[in-house]
C-alpha cells in the first residue's frame, strides 16, 4: 500500500486516482501512524515551503518520514514534497527542509529568453541517469507537466536524475539518493508518461517490502 | 522550453456537456464522465470545464447509462470527471467566494477559471492568487467586436457589456495576480471562421502571463495561428472537438505540421485504455435486478422535476435523447428543423459539392478496394443510401449488414434485394444465435434494453469491416440525434465517433462487459469489437452522415425507392406507430425495445415519428397529440416472441421492466404506475392551452 502524506495543503485526490488508476493500493495519511503500515510513501504538495514544512511538524509527520526512510521505506516526493527533501528553502525567508537530499531550494529566474516564472506547462525532461528505475520504459525528452517557481538545487550532481532546459539552467526535474525519490512535476497530471513512473515507484516499492 | 498547449474545453450545463453558439444557443452533446474519458484516451495537454448551467443542480435525464455521478452538485460532476482524468484540469463558472475556489480545488480541479467575480470586484482576483497561488487562477474574458471594430468585454457568459477594453482588462488581471488568461470571442463562439487573430494579438502584446485563446476554430487548420500569428500560449476549442473521430489526435497532428512544437503523445498506451473496466461487484449488482423482487436502484434521490414538453412538437424533457429546450420553450429539435427546411436550394447545391469532393477523395482508382463502404439494414434509408452512392455518384460501396435475427419477414425480403437491385457487393454477417439470446436476455436485465447487440453491432461491425477491408470511408444515413433533438447545428458535419457509439448506442456498456456473463468469451464478442485508435487514425477512417450533405425527408425516400427499386412496407400496421415503412430489419426495435423506452421515460416510437411529422408540416400538433395518446403506451405483441426466444416469463420481464422507471416521470399511486401526460398540460393549464 502506498501512503499519501496528507500536509494539509491541495488536492491529494488525483494523487489518489493515479495510484488507483495503476492498480496500486492507496491511502491518504492524516496522522503519522498510517506511515508505518505502508509499503511506500508519497509526499505531494502545492503551495510554499514554508508551510508546507510547519504543517509536516505540527502534523507530527516529520519524524517518522525520517525514520521510515532510514528504515529503507521508499519515499517519493512530488514537486513541493520534492523540495522538502532539502536540507532548507528560501521560499519567503530561510526555512529547514527534511534534509534527506543535499541541497537548498532556490528560486527560478528567467534569463531573458523567452521563459517565465512560474514554469507552468509541460516541459521535456532529460533523463541523465539512464539507470534511474523511476524512469524505467520512458524515453528521455519525454513531456512532464509542471508548475513550479523554486528548483532544488542539489549538492552533489549524482543525486540529479533527470533535468529541464529553463534558459541558461538545467534544474533537476528528478532526484534520487537511496530510497529517497523526487520529481519537480506532476506525474498525477502528466497522461500515460506520468502514470508509468507512478507505476516504476508502486513496482519497486512492492518488490523491495 | 514550455511547449505550446492545445487545450479542449467543455461546457457544462446542468449536468450534460453542451455545444454553445453566440454564447446563447446550446445543444446537449452528452454525458460528461464518457466525454472526459475519451479526452483523456487521446492524451490531451489540458483541459478546461466551464459549468454554464442555469440552475443548481446536474442531472444526467437518464438512470440507464452505465457512466453517472453520484449526486446532483456540479461539485459531483467535478469529482466524477477527475476519477478519468490525468491531465491538467481547469474548472470555471459560477465562483463566487474563496470558498468556491477551495472546493473546487479539492474535488479535483488544478485550476479555477474566474470570469463575472473577477469584474464585479477586482481584488478578489489578488485575493485568490494569494491564497492559491497564482498558477491556478485562470481570468477568463468574453470579448465582443462591435461594428466599429471597437472591442468590449462582456460578463456574466457574454450578457451584459462591461465598457472595458480587453487590452486594458487583461493588464489589469496580471498586475492583480492572475496566472493564465483565457480569451473567448463572443462573435467568433460556434462560428467556424477561425480565431479573431486580431483581438488575440491585441493581449498577447500587452501582457507576459500566457494567454489561452478560444472561439471560433471551425477547421483543424484554424488552430496553428491562434499561436503563429495570434502568439497564443495555447489553443483551445469546444466545439470541434465533438464532431470528428479522434478529433484531438488530428488537431494535433495538424498544429504539428504547421511547425507548432506541441507535445508528443501517444495513442496507445496501457495506462489510458479506451475500453471502461468493469468490476464484477457492478455486475453482479446490475443482474440483481432479475432476482430481488423490489428492487431499489442505488443512486441517490433527485430533486423533482416536472416533465415538460416542447411547445411546437410533442418532445417531453426526459428523454432517451439529449435534448435542450430555449427561451421560448421550443425543443433544439424543432430548432434544428427550421434551420434545416430554411437552407436554399442553392446552400443544397454546394453542400451536394461538397459530398462529391469527399467522394472523389476517397474514390479508389487503382480497383484494389471497394470505393466505401455503406451499413444497410435494408429499410428505406439503406436504399436511398446505395441510390444515391451508386447512381448519382457513380461509387462502387461494399454493402454491409449486421443480422441481428430479428428480420420481419418484409424487412428480410428488402434487404437481400439489395444486391440485386443495385448490383454490389454485400456481406450479410449473422452472429451465433446462441450469443445472441444470451445478449438479449442479459442486456435487458442489466440496462433494460434487449436491443445493445443490435445498436453496438450495427455501429462496429462497418467499421471493423473498413479497417480490414482498408476502405476508409463509410456512409451513414442521417444522425439520427442531429434531426431528432438538434444534438448538432446543420453547420458542423458531425461525424461518427466511438464516443457516440459507446454513450448513445451502447449506453456506456462496451463489450467487455458481458465477456464471463453466462459463459461469453471475448472471441464469442468479436462482432462488437470496435478497431483500434491506432487503426483507425492510421487509416484515417471516416463515418460521415448523408443527411448533412442532402436534403433528408424520410417519407420522400420512401415512395421514390417503392417505385424505383421496389422496396416494400409492413403489410400489417405496427402497434406501437402509424408510420409503415421504418424498422423492418427489426422486429422488437418498433415492439418491445421501444415499448421499454415507454416504461423508462414515458414516450415511445410514436412520440418519435409525431414530432418529425410536425416539423415536416405533415400533421398539427393536436393531432400528434391523439397519435400519441393512442399508442405510446401498447403492449406488443412481439413480446410473446421475444420471451419464448430468451425464456422469460411476462411477470419476470414486468418486473425487471419496472425497475427501470425514471422517477423523474413515474409515481406508483395505490399500486398503479402514474405519470404526467401531455394532454393533461392542455386541460390543466390554460395559458399553456393555446399551444396545444
Amino acid at each position: 500500500m502506498i501512503a499519501v502524506i496528507d500536509m494539509g495543503m491541495g488536492n491529494l485526490q488525483s494523487v489518489c486516482w493515479a495510484c488507483k488508476h495503476i492498480g496500486a493500493p492507496v491511502t491518504v495519511a492524516s496522522e503519522p501512524k498510517v506511515l508505518e503500515a505502508a509499503q511506500a510513501l508519497i509526499l505531494p504538495g502545492v503551495g510554499a515551503f514554508g508551510d508546507g514544512m510547519r504543517n509536516l511538524r505540527h502534523r507530527g509527520f516529520v519524524e517518522v518520514i525520517c525514520r521510515q526512510v532510514k528504515a529503507g521505506k521508499p519515499l517519493l516526493g512530488i514537486c513541493l514534497g520534492m523540495q522538502l527533501l532539502a536540507e532548507e528553502g528560501e521560499e519567503y525567508g530561510v526555512h529547514q527542509g527534511l534534509g534527506l537530499i543535499h541541497g537548498r531550494v532556490v528560486r527560478l529566474t528567467a534569463s531573458g529568453t523567452g521563459e517565465r516564472v512560474p514554469n507552468i506547462g509541460w516541459c521535456d525532461v532529460t533523463i541523465t541517469n539512464p539507470a534511474s528505475m523511476l524512469f524505467a520504459n520512458i524515453p528521455s525528452g519525454s513531456s512532464f507537466y509542471f508548475a513550479h517557481s523554486y528548483y532544488v538545487a542539489c549538492e552533489h550532481g549524482a543525486d540529479v536524475t533527470a533535468t529541464i532546459a529553463f534558459g541558461s539552467i538545467t534544474p533537476p526535474a528528478a532526484i534520487q539518493h537511496g530510497n529517497v525519490y523526487g520529481v519537480q512535476f506532476h506525474p498525477e497530471k502528466s497522461q500515460d508518461v506520468g502514470l508509468e513512473l507512478l507505476y516504476n515507484f508502486w513496482q519497486h516499492a512492492a518488490q523491495h517490502s | 522550453m514550455v511547449r505550446p498547449r492545445l487545450i479542449p474545453c467543455l461546457l457544462l450545463k446542468n449536468g450534460l456537456i453542451v455545444r454553445s453558439q453566440l454564447f446563447k444557443v446550446h445543444q446537449d452533446i452528452g454525458n460528461p464522465i464518457s466525454t472526459v474519458k475519451r479526452f483523456s484516451d487521446w492524451n490531451v495537454d489540458e483541459l478546461i470545464i466551464l459549468d454554464i448551467s442555469s440552475e443548481d443542480y446536474h442531472d444526467l435525464r437518464r438512470d440507464d447509462l452505465h457512466q453517472r455521478y453520484a449526486g446532483s452538485t456540479v461539485l459531483d460532476v467535478l469529482r466524477a470527471v477527475a476519477q478519468v482524468c490525468f491531465m491538467p484540469l481547469s474548472f470555471g463558472g459560477r465562483i463566487r467566494s474563496l470558498e468556491d475556489i477551495r472546493l473546487r480545488l479539492s474535488a479535483g480541479a488544478d485550476k479555477c477559471v474566474i470570469n463575472t467575480k473577477a469584474l464585479e470586484d477586482p481584488r478578489f482576483i489578488t485575493e485568490a492568487a494569494q491564497r492559491f497561488g497564482s498558477q491556478c487562477i485562470v481570468i477568463s474574458i468574453d470579448a465582443k467586436r462591435h461594428e466599429s471594430g471597437q472591442y468590449e468585454v462582456y460578463s456574466n457568459r457574454g450578457q451584459h457589456p462591461t465598457g472595458l477594453d480587453p487590452v486594458a482588462w487583461a493588464r489589469e488581471v496580471e498586475r492583480r495576480g492572475a496566472g493564465e488568461i483565457f480569451l473567448n470571442s463572443i462573435d467568433r463562439d460556434g462560428s467556424g471562421a477561425g480565431y479573431d487573430i486580431e483581438l488575440i494579438r491585441a493581449v498577447t502584446a500587452a501582457v507576459s502571463i500566457p494567454v489561452i485563446a478560444c472561439g471560433g476554430v471551425g477547421r483543424y487548420e484554424h488552430f496553428s495561428a491562434g499561436i503563429l500569428e495570434g502568439g497564443a500560449s495555447a489553443v483551445s476549442a469546444a466545439n470541434i472537438f465533438h464532431f470528428y473521430e479522434l478529433s484531438y489526435p488530428f488537431a494535433k497532428k495538424a498544429c504539428r505540421e504547421a511547425g507548432i512544437p506541441l507535445r508528443e503523445s501517444r495513442l496507445t498506451s496501457r495506462w489510458l485504455q479506451r475500453e471502461p473496466i468493469y468490476t464484477d461487484e457492478e455486475r453482479d449488482r446490475a443482474l440483481a435486478r432479475a432476482k430481488v423482487v423490489e428492487y431499489r436502484p442505488q443512486s441517490a434521490p433527485l430533486p423533482p422535476q416536472r416533465v415538460r414538453w416542447c411547445t411546437r412538437c410533442v418532445y417531453p424533457s426526459i428523454s432517451a435523447a439529449p435534448l435542450e429546450f430555449d427561451e421560448q420553450g421550443v425543443c433544439m429539435g424543432c430548432r434544428m428543423s427550421e434551420t434545416k427546411n430554411a437552407i436554399t436550394p442553392e446552400e443544397w447545391r454546394r453542400r451536394r459539392e461538397l459530398l462529391r469532393d469527399i467522394l472523389e477523395k476517397y474514390r479508389c482508382r487503382d480497383g484494389s478496394r471497394y470505393d466505401c463502404i455503406i451499413p444497410v439494414s435494408g429499410g428505406k434509408d439503406s436504399y436511398f443510401q446505395t441510390h444515391i452512392i451508386k447512381y448519382e455518384f457513380g461509387l462502387n460501396p461494399l454493402l454491409v449488414t449486421y443480422n441481428g435475427n430479428n428480420y420481419t419477414p418484409t424487412g428480410w425480403r428488402n434487404v437481400h434485394r439489395m444486391k440485386e437491385v443495385f448490383g454490389v457487393d454485400h456481406i450479410f454477417y449473422s452472429p451465433s444465435v446462441t450469443l445472441l439470446k444470451k445478449l438479449n436476455r442479459l442486456a435487458f436485465i442489466i440496462m433494460g434494453d434487449m436491443n445493445w447487440h443490435a445498436h453496438v453491432g450495427i455501429t462496429t461491425l462497418p467499421v471493423r469491416i473498413a479497417v480490414q477491408f482498408k476502405v476508409p470511408l463509410i456512409i451513414w444515413g442521417e444522425h439520427g440525434y442531429l434531426d431528432l433533438c438538434g444534438q448538432f447545428s446543420m453547420d458542423d458535419f458531425p461525424e461518427m465517433s466511438y464516443r457516440d457509439r459507446l454513450e448513445h448506442f451502447a449506453r456506456g456498456y462496451e463489450w467487455t462487459y458481458f465477456v464471463g456473463l453466462d459463459g461469453i468469451t471475448v472471441q464469442d464478442m468479436i462482432p462488437y469489437q470496435y478497431p483500434s485508435d491506432q487503426e483507425l487514425f492510421e487509416l484515417e477512417v471516416r463515418g460521415i452522415y448523408l443527411g448533412n450533405y442532402l436534403y433528408w425527408e424520410a417519407n420522400e425516400h420512401g415512395t421514390m425507392v417503392m417505385e424505383r427499386y421496389g422496396f416494400q412496407i409492413s403489410p400489417e400496421p405496427f402497434e406501437r406507430t402509424y408510420r409503415r415503412m421504418s424498422n423492418l430489419d427489426d422486429m422488437h426495435e418498433n415492439g418491445i425495445h421501444d415499448y421499454l423506452k415507454y416504461i423508462k421515460f414515458g414516450y415511445g416510437r410514436c412520440t418519435d415519428h409525431v414530432c418529425k411529422d410536425i416539423r415536416a408540416g405533415l400533421m398539427t400538433r393536436e393531432q400528434g397529440i391523439e397519435l400519441v395518446r393512442q399508442m405510446d403506451h401498447r403492449k406488443p405483441k412481439d413480446l410473446y416472441r421475444w420471451l419464448e426466444y430468451v425464456g422469460m416469463a411476462e411477470e419476470e420481464f414486468d418486473r425487471i421492466a419496472d425497475s427501470f422507471r425514471d422517477p423523474r416521470v413515474w409515481q406508483k399511486r395505490n399500486g398503479i404506475w402514474e405519470k404526467a401526460n401531455i394532454w393533461d398540460e392542455c386541460t390543466a393549464d390554460d395559458t399553456t392551452a393555446a399551444a396545444c
